[in-house]
């Protein structure tokens, strides 16, 4: 780990983009967040890395309102996305969800054409006026995914059958369409191999001009290597958050650096 | 066990691989006897549907066949005017054709005397027949032609060998002794030959006094409608219930009991759903009495938990993922269950209800208590009259028949059973040619 490289980073300030407050979560009786205060910027990369069950994706599920279909589950707290607070009672959580696209840990196309698998989104709240104007926000999107050319030629075929990671990249593709301005990932690498990883984290560099992106992920190095801030969680705590660079290479928190070099977790 | 068995070295097999130990033998031993009984398992269950099979369709193809006496004839023009100018038109006619059986006979080297009858027991009302015909094509006069009569039940029986000389007890008007000659003749003179009975198929029911001449054809409409009714409400029901409780009802005490009672619907017999369709449909709503439309209703009472579940099983084997990307994509809870949740539980919705259909079809019970087990020998003349007219339905007319004493009323029972049969392995196939196309399109 000491030996890893830290790239420079641009580490300009930004506007926040997602404010959590006091931010509590109770899976019936159990308390799987504590008390988590993160200000998210930007057009920047946030990774959440801590070990399993410390309530990274369950704090990223908070975000985009994917808890809501847990019936045991609470939130408790305040989120504001662009000073707006997302639990807010007159808040559709349809509607959230399409400004902060999800992708998932497993690729999981829909069973349907690849061209299907782009469109869904962009149809269902209506992005497009007509099919050609459809047809260009697919490309793009597929072009934004990284996977354009992998598929241009077979848009019919089923996003099934692709491998995993055009499948993850289909599924990123597909995240995009619906033109979110924030891109929440829960370990979107963790299904693939070395190349396709590599592959989805130029993209994830790549979305961050356009997008606020947080990557949950268990891989250190991932963390190192895509993000410009970097959260620690530990236990349902959020014990440090700050720039990568200086979590990896100079944490505060003790806890941190037992993680960072391998003694807990 | 010594004390040296206890220690480490000596608890290590050291045994050569290629050698069977005693525990392992007794493994595989008792791994071949478990395969043993599963394959003697399968074996009788075989031999018990071959030997239904075989019992069905020995018992039940004959009532597919009919024997016909086919006499070539020809009118003259006189004798045309002459019989319609008699006074006992028929008797005249059925004279022509004794005279042309029994020249036909001769001419193939058969003596036999015989009077009318005699061939009014065997062929009906031969006279009435011909009179009819030659009305009808005037043009035929003169021309000779091949005349069929289809041979009453007994000459049937006769020939397939279930009715004998011995069979025949004295003071049968529909029978005589000399009769089984005539019989014999007319099959040596080369007459008498075996074709399709479709009558059977496209008739209806008839009394004690024709059984030959019963068909399931009305019974098969009163099936279909019942299907109609069933599946016109079962489906959307058993689909919306399934579909609510599944995906958008909120997991509580009162759900639990609802999930419950609907397991224990598909477990209640048959015959209650029967009483309950009498009491409700017929004595409190006043539908009318053996209609298919009550029948379809208490079958669609029957079938609704078997759909219910089958539903609700194919809905949970879609996986979560799907859900969770559908609404990761801003999609409601209602667009992520119709545009992707249900398609990919469709074959499991469609195979369900094609085997509650199935089942419904094949229900007996509850048909007797709302009266569909009556005598109907006519077809519904509308598509409406189709629900609401007294109407049988196939496994009723199948018990209806078995009940009859006449055998010959026993072998139609046997081929309706085989009809029954047909409809359900036509369903089965759709059912699985459905289900494979639905699934290559994932």
């Amino acid at each position: 780990m000491n030996d890893m490289r830290i790239v420079e980073r641009d580490v300009d300030q930004n506007d926040v983009k997602i404010a959590a407050k006091g931010v509590q979560v109770y899976y019936g009786d159990t308390h799987a967040i504590k008390d988590v205060d993160v200000d998210i910027e930007d057009k920047t990369v946030t990774a959440f890395i801590g070990p399993s069950g410390c309530g990274k994706s369950t704090f990223l599920r908070c975000i985009n309102r994917m808890n809501d279909t847990i019936d045991v589950c609470r939130v408790m707290g305040d989120i504001h996305i662009d000073g707006e607070d997302i639990y807010d009672s007159k808040v559709d959580p349809v509607q959230l969800r399409a400004k902060v696209g999800m992708v998932f840990q497993k690729p999981n196309p829909f069973p349907k054409s690849i061209y299907d698998n782009v469109a869904y989104g962009p149809r269902i709240h209506g992005l497009a006026k007509n099919k050609a104007e459809l047809d260009d926000l697919v490309e793009k999107s597929l072009r934004r995914g990284a996977i354009w050319d992998e598929v241009k030629d077979r848009l019919d075929a089923p996003g099934t059958g692709l491998s995993g990671g055009q499948q993850q990249r289909l599924c990123i593709a597909r995240a995009v369409a619906t033109e979110p301005e924030v891109l929440l990932m829960d370990e979107p690498c963790s299904a693939l191999d070395p190349i396709a990883t590599a592959q989805v984290e130029e993209l994830i560099d790549e979305l961050r001009q356009s997008y606020s992106v947080v990557i949950v992920t268990h891989s250190m190095q991932q963390a190192a290597r895509v993000s410009q801030k970097t959260a620690f969680f530990h236990l349902g705590n959020l014990v440090e958050y700050g720039e990568t660079g200086q979590i990896f290479t100079n944490p505060v928190d003790p806890r941190t650096e037992s993680y960072i070099t391998g003694r807990i977790g | 066990m010594t004390d040296a068995a206890m220690t480490p070295e000596s608890a290590r097999p050291t045994k050569s691989l290629t050698h069977e130990d005693a525990r392992t033998k007794k493994r595989n031993a008792s791994e071949r006897r478990f395969r043993a009984y599963g394959i003697a398992a399968i074996c009788t269950g075989l031999f018990f549907l071959l030997a239904l099979l075989a019992a069905i369709l020995s018992a039940g193809l004959p009532a597919f066949r009919q024997a016909v006496v086919e006499v070539p004839f020809t009118m003259t023009q006189e004798q045309f005017d002459e019989a319609e100018e008699a006074m006992l038109k028929t008797a005249i006619y059925t004279d022509y054709f004794i005279t042309s059986l029994s020249d036909t006979m001769q001419a193939e080297g058969v003596q036999i005397e015989f009077d009318e009858d005699a061939v009014d027991r065997l062929l009906g009302k031969v006279g009435g027949d011909l009179r009819a015909y030659y009305r009808e094509n005037q043009d035929q006069i003169g021309e000779q032609i091949g005349f069929e009569l289809a041979a009453s039940s007994r000459v049937d029986r006769y020939l397939k060998g279930t009715f004998t000389r011995d069979d025949l007890q004295s003071g049968n008007r529909f029978f005589m002794p000399e009769d089984f000659d005539l019989i014999d003749a007319m099959q040596e003179a080369g007459l008498i030959k075996q074709v399709f009975n479709w009558n059977f198929i496209t008739g209806v029911d008839t009394g004690v006094d024709n059984p030959g001449g019963a068909g399931i054809g009305a019974s098969v409409l009163g099936s279909f409608f019942m299907m109609l009714v069933v599946l016109a409400l079962s489906l959307p029901i058993g689909v919306a219930a399934s579909i609510y409780l599944e995906e958008f009802a909120p997991k509580n005490r009162f759900t639990d009991f609802i999930e419950v009672n609907i397991a224990n619907l598909a477990a209640v017999p048959s015959i209650v759903f029967g009483i309950l369709g009498l009491a409700v449909f017929i004595q409190f709503a006043h539908l009318p009495q053996s209609a298919p439309l009550v029948g379809g209703l208490v079958l669609t009472l029957m079938t609704l938990p078997t759909i219910i579940i089958s539903t609700r099983a194919s809905l949970k084997a879609v996986p979560p993922s799907i859900r969770d990307a559908a609404l990761g994509v801003g999609a409601s809870k209602m667009q992520s269950v119709f545009h992707h949740v249900l398609p990919l539980a469709a074959p499991g919705i469609l195979t369900g209800t094609i085997i509650g259909l199935a089942q419904a079809l094949g229900e007996t019970a509850p048909l007797l208590l709302i009266g569909m087990v009556g005598f109907v020998a006519r077809y519904p003349d509308t598509f409406v009259e189709g629900f609401l007219e007294p109407n049988s339905a196939v496994p009723a007319q199948i018990y209806n028949w078995a009940a009859r004493s006449d055998a010959v009323f026993t072998e139609k029972a046997w081929g309706g059973i085989i009809v029954l049969l047909l409809f359900l392995i036509t369903m089965n196939t759709i059912a699985v040619i459905l289900r494979r196309r639905f699934e290559r399109r994932w």
